[in-house]
């Protein structure tokens, strides 16, 4: 049997796979198989899943709704397109910016945009070190100042709320 | 690398035959995917953000009391070998062991629960437990979940429930899964079509490592496709329903492979498998998975393989290329590892 890769040389790395529920066979040649970074093949244990089923991410962009390009995460930063690229959100704040753009998706996903599941109470205030604690003021303080320079006071009300709250736990 | 592997115990108790069908269900997982409210996911996480998120992790997988005497790991300091083992063990993912950025493990001293920091999510804490035991593993993990968000803010919302980096894990987060050894189905060529039919029910098939992972040996790592949108134990009942499916499926193929003129060439092809294991000078690791499964399939059909369900699966673990390194105390090249696991399979057998 010739390799599937070059169709050249005999294939001699057997391997199977499980994605996305199907089995499927791939026959290499040694050198297409270490291309693959597939040497040991099942000697690591893992592959490139990209290699095999192709990039997964297309399954978000298939998925996902159109937005306007500057879409962008209010906490974090991360633009919807990204996102869309990815598959990968950059933090719990993205689940409120792209909330409707979600629902779509988690009822594709899961068949429900609807946690059903265990509720959570909430858990204590973090205790974060002494470094990580004053660079957040430091963020928090430069924010602020560069919202009252905007004249944005709704965003400043909500920085000094942040950053009272910090330095109250914290002295 | 010695020093990490030998504060491991030999054997682990997961890997003991236990429950209705031993011969088939290897062991359970339950696995719950959390973030810590007010940073970001890993993903866009700063070096020292890890490392923060690492420290209270942690601190307070050791405050839950669940870990005395447990393993607290920082991946960066650990050889390839040493994560290699991890991998082996369950404890940590091919992801994880790639990681060049702080990320970290707690793992109890008789290796059931572990906690992964800084993978795709910040905490990927588990419970692992010898045979088909959804019920005690979920319940562990359950345990494990709740003291950890008592002492640390999980970022939840009631919308989309426990909020991951992946969209496909929000909501309970929750995975449950069976590694499912199902010879008979693979032998008769059936799987393709039983991987079909698991995917109109919620559920999913991976390798034997989990996701990106290869089957070998005929090892299929059976999980809930799906998060959101229904309860723990929901999620959990259709696993069990799947999972009693699957069996029965598997020893119908048995009975098949049984019957008539294949009864011969299945013994043949069972005690050809047991010769190659005991006197192979030279053994692969696919190759071994191979062979251990027919042996094992045999030891189900009645045949004498010599070897009871756990030393079948404490010998399946041990073959693995990172623990026949961590055996030889030294890293091996792979002809090197083939004769060494040979010999070392050799000693087990006999």
């Amino acid at each position: 049997m010739l390799c599937e890769e070059c169709r050249k040389h005999n294939a001699v790395v057997f391997l199977k796979l499980a994605v996305n529920n199907k089995v499927s066979e791939l026959h290499l040649c040694p050198a297409c198989a270490a291309k693959k970074g597939m040497g040991f093949g099942p000697e690591t244990g893992a592959f490139n899943i990209s290699d095999i089923v192709g990039n997964m991410s297309g399954y978000f962009k298939d998925f996902l709704p159109q937005e306007r390009k500057t879409l962008r995460c209010r906490g974090c930063g991360l633009k919807y397109s990204e996102f869309k690229e990815t598959g990968r959100l950059g933090c719990p704040d993205c689940y409120v910016s792209f909330e409707p753009q979600l629902n779509e998706l988690m009822t594709r996903i899961h068949g429900s945009a609807q946690h059903q599941g265990r509720a959570y109470a909430g858990g204590p205030a973090l205790k974060l070190s002494k470094a990580e604690t004053a660079r957040r003021l430091e963020e928090l303080r430069s924010a602020l100042k560069d919202a009252v320079a905007r004249e944005d006071f709704e965003a400043a009300a909500r920085l000094r709320d942040a950053l009272k709250g910090l330095e109250g736990r914290h002295g | 690398m010695a020093e990490m592997v030998k504060s491991f115990r030999p054997y682990v108790t997961w890997a003991n035959a236990r429950g209705a069908w031993p011969d088939m269900i290897f062991s359970t997982r339950v696995r719950f995917a959390r973030n810590l409210q007010g940073f970001p996911f890993s993903n866009r996480a700063e070096p020292r953000q890890l490392a923060e998120i690492r420290r209270l992790a942690l601190a307070a997988a050791r405050e839950t009391g669940l870990f005395p005497r447990g393993h607290f790991l920082k991946l960066e300091t650990l050889s390839q070998l040493d994560k290699r083992f991890l991998v082996e063990r369950h404890h940590v993912s091919h992801l994880l062991a790639a990681a060049v950025l702080p990320a970290g493990a707690a793992v109890s001293n008789d290796e059931d629960l572990s906690v992964m920091v800084n993978e795709e999510d910040h905490l990927r804490l588990q419970c692992l437990a010898a045979g088909f035991a959804i019920e005690e593993a979920f319940a562990s993990a359950l345990k494990l979940e709740g003291l950890l968000g008592r002492a640390l803010p999980f970022a939840y919302g009631p919308r989309f429930g426990f909020l991951t980096a992946c969209p496909t894990n929000t909501g309970t987060g929750m995975r449950v899964s069976c590694l499912a050894h199902l010879p008979a189905l693979s032998r008769l060529g059936r799987m393709p079509q039983v991987l079909e039919n698991l995917s109109h029910l919620g559920v999913t098939a991976r390798g034997i490592y989990g996701e990106g992972t290869f089957v070998l040996g005929d090892f299929y790592q059976i999980s809930n496709a799906t998060c959101l949108g229904r309860s723990e134990e929901d999620f959990c009942q259709n696993i069990d329903r799947v999972i009693r499916n699957l069996i029965r499926q598997e020893i119908a193929a048995r009975e098949t492979l049984l019957k008539g003129p294949l009864k011969l060439k299945t013994e043949d092809a069972v005690f050809r498998a047991l010769g190659l294991l005991r006197h192979a000078r030279t053994l692969s690791y696919e190759e071994f998975m191979q062979n251990i499964s027919l042996a094992r399939m045999g030891a189900a059909m009645g045949w004498n393989m010599g070897l009871d369900f756990s030393t079948f699966n404490q010998v399946t673990l041990l073959m693995q290329p990172g623990h026949i390194q961590a055996a030889a105390g030294r890293e091996l090249n792979p002809a090197e590892r083939d004769a060494f696991r040979a010999e070392f399979l050799r000693k087990k057998l006999c």
